[in-house]
């Protein structure tokens, strides 16, 4: 394997770990603070591919409006999602929200299909992000591998900046801990509970608008792996902690693209490795790289 | 009388359905005998994914895996080798494969026996993991078994999958099958081992202490359920005659967990009627998808429209009746019929001299010690106080002494034997037994239940016999022998009357009173008790004060009690332990206690004495 090729599968990598990281975190976030798994954030993903898909193909509207309009739709549906399906859930038992959830996933692609029909539809692909850069030792890129992590990296930091030096982010951090004594200090929860939800659907967003510009497609599906695998990647970094999220999706990126890219003949069983992964850091970590042990009191 | 009646009542009932569906193929067409064929299947399916989560509480998202190693083992069985020939285009098929054969009942039962071997392998590992984690780990083996299935193409013929599987899913066949994994999950679950079961989901903690080993329990019923996931994917292969992995993602899971919940979790009969509502619904929803005209209006179909209605219906049952349609109850005949009443039968043990000794016991947690070298012993009869001001320790000593946490160093003996490595089950079989500080009742189990369960350790049959208790009648004899005494010793506490009673709807004093029950049934020689006077009035607690001497004089025991109540304390205790910060200050008569200054500095302060 020469230094291109090589190079090529590292920045595949860190795009494809950064993506899965951006959803990541808003699985962690709402686990964080409700111990609910939302299973709908993988569909929530796929409706900001979509919205862009309509804002430039169906109304023609300028790439950077369409994006900006696309997540802010998409931010809508995550609080529509969690005002309807869970918020009357909240003093019930955790698998109701959970089942509410799988019926929500459910709901959204399906919903999608009837919508959209289960065709996949192409992409927009500004030809600026497209265009591939040379180096003079041969080495090829395309600016859309680099703008992935970048951008990934960027949101997430100015997420951790919201959550560990703003007044909002510290009532979300108190939620986690304690929701009921939060309650007691004045915090507005449901009104916390919505801006995780409203942060996670951004960002899940945002990736899902980047996924479809590296696979350039949409389908009403195009969630439920990803959605999967970036749940994995919440739970091998420990769930509840975002710098954790990003940090196992990073993990999980590298994972798939460098055992492909090592051994070709296992390509069949990439998905394999996320959940052969996963399995081990929960026997021999269960709380995952990042995750505080939460123990039950005697 | 009643059973008598209720067994006919319930023969009578199989017969008229047996003879409804010798009839059924005149009767009903093609579309609505498949759909009474997946209702079967379905139900059984559920009802084994009902066994690992609604009844014994793990939260598992891997049905689907299971039930395409059953599916793959009987479809690879009962495929002639013409068949397999004409399949496996892409690669060639395992050479031993090709003349494998067996008949179709054999091979059912294999689907489900190699999906329970699976799922065995899965459960030793996995079901150390708790809650949510656990649901992730088994959609994870799922998945894995998913992508085994599509990659191993010499195998399983890799995505294309299996066609041409006899259609051997019959309806007496698919009803037969429910027919006995109905029969054999009633069985247990009626026994007191389906008590454990129920047991394990409401306080893992709590059934340890009854001398249960919970994760033992767990692979039990885990492996069990993964045998009903096989053999309910082997009769739909055999239904719908063809498989391939696409069948078996995690929606498949998501139908059966549906089943379970719009049915109610933790009950037999919720999962059928579930599988009923759902299966139909599915079905009949399919009318959106296809063109309708009415009159002169042509109405497309609407692909997708189905998912979306049937979601939306989820949604609403979760919330707005999210325990279900049965909740946890189950169907009995007795609804039919006005309630009768009921009655009540003794035993004793062997001699040694101390019962508990402590030698140098220290537990730290991290940097922090929680007991520093703590040693005393007690003697057999006595009843002795262990008290201190809040943070001295007092709870993580019984947590030693009890097996839940292991002692940093130092050693414990109990009846003159080490027990320090030992876990809270085993501690609870060499005799001791405890109550907690927070009620740790079996909430959703009846007061008689709850001491039976604390009798389980006790009994002698194992839990496969359950499955068949009329074949292995030690089950109804030592069920009925526990009973009998699980109600004496309720008639001894005062709690008969609500022995019929759910245990979380009695009162607090109640609540506490049924929890050493529950200890007593374990027959420990040494019980300790976490603040038995908490939250009691004045006068309650000194009936408690009398309480605790009868029950070392009626049951022979030994008594260590952890109370905060002096008056309780300094009245009932023979000798009392004080700690402060994890080290044990003092320790005497209560005469000698109440005048030691050290104690009341503890209490109070410097300077109080």
């Amino acid at each position: 394997m020469n230094l291109n090729i090589f190079i090529q599968h590292f920045i595949n990598a860190l795009s494809l770990g950064s993506l899965y990281g951006l959803v990541a975190v808003g699985y962690t976030m709402v686990y964080g603070i409700l111990r609910l798994i939302n299973f709908a954030h993988g569909d929530i993903f796929m409706l900001g591919a979509y919205f862009v898909y309509f804002a430039t193909i169906v109304y023609k509207l300028n790439w950077f409006v369409g994006v900006i309009i696309a997540i802010i739709l998409t931010t809508i549906c995550g609080l529509l999602v969690d005002r309807i399906a869970y918020k009357p859930l909240r003093e019930a038992p955790r698998i109701s929200a959970l089942i509410s959830a799988i019926g929500v996933s459910f709901f959204i692609e399906n919903f999608a299909v009837v919508v959209f029909t289960g065709m996949p539809r192409p992409v927009v692909q500004p030809p600026i992000l497209m265009k591939p850069i040379e180096f003079e030792n041969g080495v090829r890129l395309i600016p859309l591998g680099i703008l992935v992590p970048v951008v990934a990296f960027v949101l997430v930091g100015a997420l951790l900046w919201l959550l560990y030096r703003t007044k909002p982010g510290l009532a979300m951090r108190a939620i986690s801990f304690d929701i009921e004594t939060t309650r007691m200090m004045g915090v507005s929860v449901n009104k916390i509970i919505a801006l995780a939800f409203g942060l996670g659907s951004a960002l899940a967003a945002v990736a899902g608008i980047m996924w479809a510009l590296r696979y350039p497609r949409v389908e009403p599906f195009m969630g439920m792996t990803p959605g999967i695998k970036a749940f994995i990647a919440a739970v091998f970094g420990g769930i509840g902690s975002v710098p954790g999220a990003m940090i196992g999706g990073l993990i999980l990126g590298f994972v798939e693209i460098m055992s492909v890219a090592f051994f070709p003949t296992l390509s069949g069983y990439k998905d394999a490795f996320a959940f052969l992964l996963l399995i081990l850091i929960l026997l021999f970590r269960p709380t995952g790289l990042l995750g505080e042990k939460l123990e039950d009191k005697i | 009388m009643r059973n008598v009646r209720n067994l006919l009542l319930t023969i009578i009932a199989v017969i008229l359905f047996a003879l409804f569906l010798d009839k059924a193929p005149l009767l009903l067409n093609g579309y609505w005998q498949r759909i009474l064929n997946l209702i079967a299947i379905n139900a059984i399916l559920a009802l084994s994914l009902n066994l690992i989560y609604g009844i014994t509480g793990m939260f598992s998202l891997g049905h689907a895996g299971f039930m395409a190693i059953g599916a793959y083992v009987s479809a690879l069985l009962v495929l002639s080798p013409a068949q397999k020939n004409s399949m496996w285009i892409l690669e060639d098929i395992y050479p031993f494969l090709l003349n494998v054969n067996a008949p179709f009942i054999a091979s059912i039962i294999l689907g489900g026996l190699v999906a329970a071997f699976f799922g065995l392998l899965v459960a030793l590992p996995v079901l150390r993991l708790g809650g949510d984690y656990l649901g992730i780990a088994t959609l994870g083996f799922a998945e894995i078994i998913r992508i085994l299935i599509t990659n191993a193409a010499r195998l399983t013929n890799g995505p294309l999958g299996l066609k041409g599987i006899p259609a051997y899913t019959t309806l007496f066949m698919s009803w037969g099958c429910l027919g006995v994994v109905l029969l054999c999950t009633v069985c247990m679950l009626r026994s007191n081992f389906g008590g454990v079961l129920r047991a394990v989901r409401d306080d893992e903690v709590a059934a340890k202490m009854m001398g249960i080993n919970t994760f033992k329990i767990k692979v039990i019923a885990f492996t069990l359920g993964c045998f009903g996931g096989g053999l309910g994917g082997a009769l739909m292969g055999n239904l719908i005659t063809t498989i391939d992995p696409r069948m078996f993602m995690i929606t498949q899971t998501y139908n059966i967990l549906m089943i379970i919940v719009v049915g109610g979790l933790g009950s037999v009969t919720g999962s059928i009627i579930g599988s009923v509502l759902v299966t139909t619904m599915l079905e009949w929803l399919r009318f959106v998808e296809n063109p309708i005209t009415i009159g002169s209006i042509n109405i497309p179909g609407i692909p997708g429209m189905r998912m979306v209605i049937f979601s939306l219906l989820l949604i609403i049952v979760i919330i707005f009746r999210r325990e279900g349609i049965m909740g946890m109850r189950e169907f009995s005949w007795n609804i039919f019929f006005p309630k009768p009443k009921k009655k009540v039968g003794k035993s004793e043990r062997e001699k040694s001299d101390k019962v508990l000794e402590l030698e140098n016991i220290t537990l730290k947690f991290g940097g922090l010690s929680a007991i520093e070298s703590l040693s005393f012993e007690i003697k057999r009869g006595e009843i002795v106080g262990l008290i201190g001001p809040n943070g001295a320790g007092k709870t993580s000593a019984f947590n030693v002494i009890s097996g839940f946490y292991k002692p940093t160093s130092g050693s414990i003996k109990f009846l003159g034997k080490s027990i320090g490595g030992l876990s809270p089950d085993e501690v609870c079989k060499a005799g001791m037994s405890r109550t907690f500080q927070n009620i740790r009742l079996f909430g959703h189990e009846t007061v008689l239940q709850n001491v039976m369960i604390g009798s389980r350790v006790r009994q002698n049959y194992s839990w496969w016999m359950t499955l068949a208790p009329f074949v292995f009648t030690d089950v109804l004899r030592e069920d009925g022998e526990v009973k009998a005494q699980a109600l004496e010793l309720l008639g001894q506490l005062g709690l008969e009357e609500f022995a019929e009673e759910q245990a979380s709807s009695l009162p607090y004093g109640a609540q506490r009173r049924l929890e050493i029950a529950r200890a007593l049934a374990t027959k420990p020689e040494f019980l300790l008790l976490d603040e038995p006077a908490a939250g009691m009035n004045p006068q309650e607690s000194e009936e408690l004060m009398n309480f605790i001497r009868r029950l070392r004089d009626e049951f022979d025991l030994t008594i260590l009690l952890i109370e905060h109540d002096m008056k309780v304390v300094m009245n009932v205790c023979d000798y009392i332990h004080v700690l402060d910060q994890g080290v044990h200050i003092a320790q005497g008569t209560p005469a000698e206690i109440k005048a030691n200054p050290r104690v009341i500095e503890a209490y109070l302060g410097k300077g109080a004495a």
